[in-house]
Order: C-alpha cells, then sequence, then structure tokens
C-alpha cells in the first residue's frame, strides 16, 4: 500500500497535492515567524524598540533545545519538499511545449503572480540561504539577537533587500494560497471568490508585516 | 471595407508544415472579399481553393462536423485556442469578428503530447489512449435496462452532464502555459465519477487515467486557469480540484 501511495504522490496529481500540502506548512511557519519578528518593533502588547521582547521570545525558543533542532529539521525538509518539486514541475512544464507559438495571447486568466511563480520561487530560495547566513549561522546574532538585528538592518542596502523580499514574497503567496487550496482538491463556485480575496489579503499582510522590520530599522529607530 | 468589393482583404499568417519531420514555418498569404458571414474555417476552404486553381498545396487542418459539437477543430488564432470568442470552437468563429485589413496568425496546437502530422493537423490520440486506460464503464449486455432503474440526483445528473460537455478538442492543452491536459482528464473523470453507474470502477479510472496522461508528456498543471478561460465548452477548472480530491481518495484506499 505505501509503494502504491509513493507512486501515486510521484505522480503529477500527487506533486502537486504535496507543493500545495507544504505550501500551507510552510504559510502557517511564515506568520509565526512574522509574529515573532514584529516583537522587534515597538508595537503595543507585542514588542519593544529596545528588543526585550524578542530577545526573551529566542531565548524561548531555545529553551526547547533538542526539540528546536527537530523543528529545524522538519523545517527544513518542508522546504526540500516544496523547492525540489517545483523546480521539477517547471523542468518539466518547459519542456512539455519543446515548439513554442509564434504569436501566444493569454485570456486574462494567468495572473501576475501565478505567470512568475518560478521567478519568485527561485528568488525566495537564494534569499533563504542568504537569509540564514545573515542570522541563524552568524555567531553574532546568537550573542545578542535584536541588538544584531538592529545594526544589520540598520545599513540601508540589507533593508533594501530585506523590503524588496517582502514584496517577492507577497507575489509568490497572492497566487500560492489560492493555488494551494486547487491543489489540495478543494474548490467550490461558493468560497472560491472569498479563496481568492483571502489569498491576497494574506500575502499583503505577510509582504507589508514583513517589509515593516526593515522600514522600522532603516527609518524609525535609534 | 473596400471600395470596389463588400469583402475584406485579409493577410493571413499560417503554420505551414510537410510532416512531422519537417522543421515547418510560417507563410503569408493574402486574401480578397472574404465575406463577414463565412465562418473561420469557410474561410480557409475560400484559401485552399485559391491555392490549389494555383497549383500549390492547400492548408491542411482538422474538421468535422461544423457544428461546435465533435472537437475536431483545433486552431490557435492570434495566440489563442479557437481564436479570441468565449465559449466558442473555429468552426463556429466568423469572419465578422475581424477588420478588413487585418493580419492573422495561425497555428496548431502546441504541445509534445500533441506533435503536428502537417500544416495545423496535430496527432491528438494520446487522448484516446488516456481514454482507454478508463474513460469507460462497463454495463451488462443483453435486455434493455428498465429506465429510472438506478436513480441518480437530478444535481449530480447536472454536474456529470456539465463534464461530458467536453468534446475532447484539446483547447485546454494549447491554452495551457503547461501544455498540461488536467482539464480533459478532469472532465473526463468527473463524467463518469458524479453517476452511479460510474461507481465500481472509479477509484480504478483516476489512478489510471492519470497515470496514462503523464506518460503521455503533458506538462503539470500550475493553476494558471488559462484551460477553463479557453474552454469552448465551459468546462469549469473546479474539475480539476475534484480531479485531485478523488485521485488522493483513491490512491489512499488503493490496496
Amino acid at each position: 500500500m505505501l509503494r502504491s501511495l509513493g507512486n501515486a504522490l510521484a505522480s503529477s496529481v500527487g506533486r502537486k497535492l504535496v507543493l500545495g500540502a507544504t505550501g500551507f506548512l510552510l504559510v502557517g511557519f511564515l506568520l509565526e515567524h512574522l509574529h515573532g519578528n514584529l516583537k522587534l518593533t515597538p508595537i503595543p502588547g507585542l514588542g519593544d524598540a529596545e528588543g526585550e521582547k524578542f530577545d526573551t521570545y529566542v531565548e524561548f525558543l531555545k529553551s526547547f533545545g533538542a526539540g528546536l533542532y527537530l523543528a529545524e529539521i522538519g523545517l527544513l525538509l518542508l522546504f526540500v519538499a516544496h523547492i525540489v518539486i517545483a523546480l521539477k514541475l517547471a523542468m518539466e512544464n518547459r519542456e512539455a511545449r519543446k515548439q513554442g507559438y509564434v504569436v501566444r495571447s493569454d485570456r486574462g486568466a494567468k495572473t501576475v503572480g501565478s505567470a512568475s511563480m518560478h521567478v519568485t520561487g527561485a528568488l525566495l530560495l537564494l534569499y533563504l540561504i542568504k537569509h540564514l547566513l545573515d542570522f541563524r549561522f552568524d555567531a553574532g546574532f546568537h550573542e545578542s539577537p535584536a541588538a544584531f538585528v538592529a545594526e544589520t538592518l540598520s545599513q540601508p542596502v540589507q533593508a533594501l533587500i530585506y523590503i524588496a523580499v517582502s514584496v517577492v514574497i507577497g507575489i509568490h503567496l497572492s497566487h500560492g494560497f489560492r493555488s494551494a487550496f486547487q491543489s489540495v482538491g478543494f474548490s467550490h463556485p461558493r468560497w472560491n471568490p472569498l479563496l481568492v480575496v483571502t489569498g491576497r489579503a494574506l500575502a499583503a499582510v505577510i509582504a507589508l508585516g514583513f517589509a515593516w522590520i526593515p522600514i522600522y530599522f532603516l527609518f524609525f529607530h535609534g | 471595407m473596400s471600395d470596389e468589393s463588400s469583402g475584406m482583404h485579409l493577410t493571413l499568417e499560417i503554420w505551414r508544415q510537410d510532416d512531422a519531420d519537417d522543421r515547418g514555418r510560417m507563410e503569408t498569404y493574402h486574401l480578397d472579399d472574404v465575406s463577414p458571414d463565412m465562418s473561420f474555417l469557410e474561410m480557409l476552404d475560400v484559401l485552399n481553393e485559391q491555392l490549389i486553381s494555383g497549383g500549390r498545396e492547400p492548408v491542411a487542418f482538422d474538421h468535422d462536423c461544423r457544428e461546435g459539437i465533435c472537437g475536431a477543430c483545433s486552431l490557435v488564432i492570434d495566440g489563442k485556442a479557437h481564436g479570441a470568442d468565449a465559449e466558442t470552437t473555429v468552426c463556429q468563429l466568423h469572419m465578422r469578428r475581424f477588420k478588413d485589413g487585418d493580419t492573422i496568425h495561425v497555428e496548431p496546437w502546441r504541445a509534445n503530447a500533441f506533435p503536428v502530422v502537417r500544416d495545423l493537423v496535430v496527432d491528438r490520440s494520446a487522448f484516446d489512449r488516456i481514454i482507454a486506460r478508463g474513460g469507460y464503464v462497463s454495463v451488462g449486455t443483453g435486455s434493455a435496462p428498465d429506465a429510472n432503474a438506478i436513480p441518480v440526483p437530478k444535481d449530480r445528473a447536472e454536474s456529470s452532464f456539465e463534464a461530458a460537455a467536453c468534446i475532447g478538442c484539446g483547447a485546454c492543452v494549447a491554452a495551457c502555459p503547461n501544455a498540461s491536459a488536467m482539464l480533459f482528464v478532469a472532465a473526463k473523470i468527473a463524467h463518469l465519477s458524479h453517476l452511479p453507474q460510474g461507481a465500481p470502477e472509479r477509484d480504478r479510472r483516476v489512478l489510471a487515467m492519470v497515470d496514462q496522461m503523464d506518460r503521455e508528456g503533458f506538462g503539470n498543471c500550475t493553476n494558471h486557469f488559462e484551460c477553463g478561460a479557453a474552454c469552448p465548452k465551459g468546462i469549469e477548472v473546479e474539475t480539476i480540484a475534484r480531479m485531485n480530491r478523488e485521485f488522493l481518495s483513491a490512491a489512499l484506499r488503493e490496496r
């Protein structure tokens, strides 16, 4: 049974399901990541300008010890599955029409988000590596988290990169959220318009939320 | 409209390809006196008569019923499968939709799974092989069954019929940026699985037809939804979500 299930998940429809499901879980991660990061900025009840609440949050996460490493491995697997499947699909799709059209015109169903998934996805992968090197694998961050983030994001070039990437995440999610529902088999005429709106709203909230942090450190901090 | 005649003057850029091995190229033709009341295919008939009388090879294109129900006609016109009209096959597209002096680009469906046979004719037998893997129901032969022996709820009958409207033309593949056949396969699965008559083979059907679709080398769906917008029969992309759902439950139940 497991073998046949494995074969099914390796099919075109099966990989779509996995891509959608991992996408949902990654959105969940992004929301918690955003919640944690907002503690860096003075938001009543959430964060403060001194970064004390953020440092407490980091300590809280580290208190899980081995559990945190397990969660990180799980997260890594999610990212790897999502990225590997997406790359494979993109390559196969390019192969599926070797001879293209001389004149090509769509009917407006395609969106900027849907048409650029492979581009935004690839940019996010590059960013992910940079982001991990900037913080996760920098000893400075672990010594004094909030102060280190403040120092990094006060640099205009860094801040601009982080702001730009927030926009890229937003574009990716503007298609990804709605698309994931379709991929896991949820589509209903009554709910689809709500899904489109929710997806775009969520994309905007996540993009603006993440962009706010570098904007704060660039213009309002210190 | 020109002064001398009531017809239109058109420039046609048409894909010409001698056979599957030929590289192919766009060729330019000029056609005068095209009546706005002609269908697009009748316009091509006129072009072909002109070509034949000039001793040249006519343009090969697929067509059959010319009533919009057989799914044979298959042209990409100015980059759109079946042309710009919504829910219309090429045979039902009329020249009044074009303007005097227009240049019109005509190309075949493009997908590796639909190799060009000649000019605008492509080989769509990949669809037949997908159907052969499970797009049928088993019935007992013999005397005709009583009418209404199997009760079918009205909404089920209707949703089945909506999916059954698929004429298998392949516009979904042609319009999909990824050359995916999922709308076609989903429609063929849905019209049977919505009915009690399709229930015995339900799980086997979805697994086998998806498997064959993958073998044929179609692309993967990434939810652009261009297929649904291009479908001349208005098959909804919701049908694909239903197939995904059915595929997952069949895969989980498989022993």
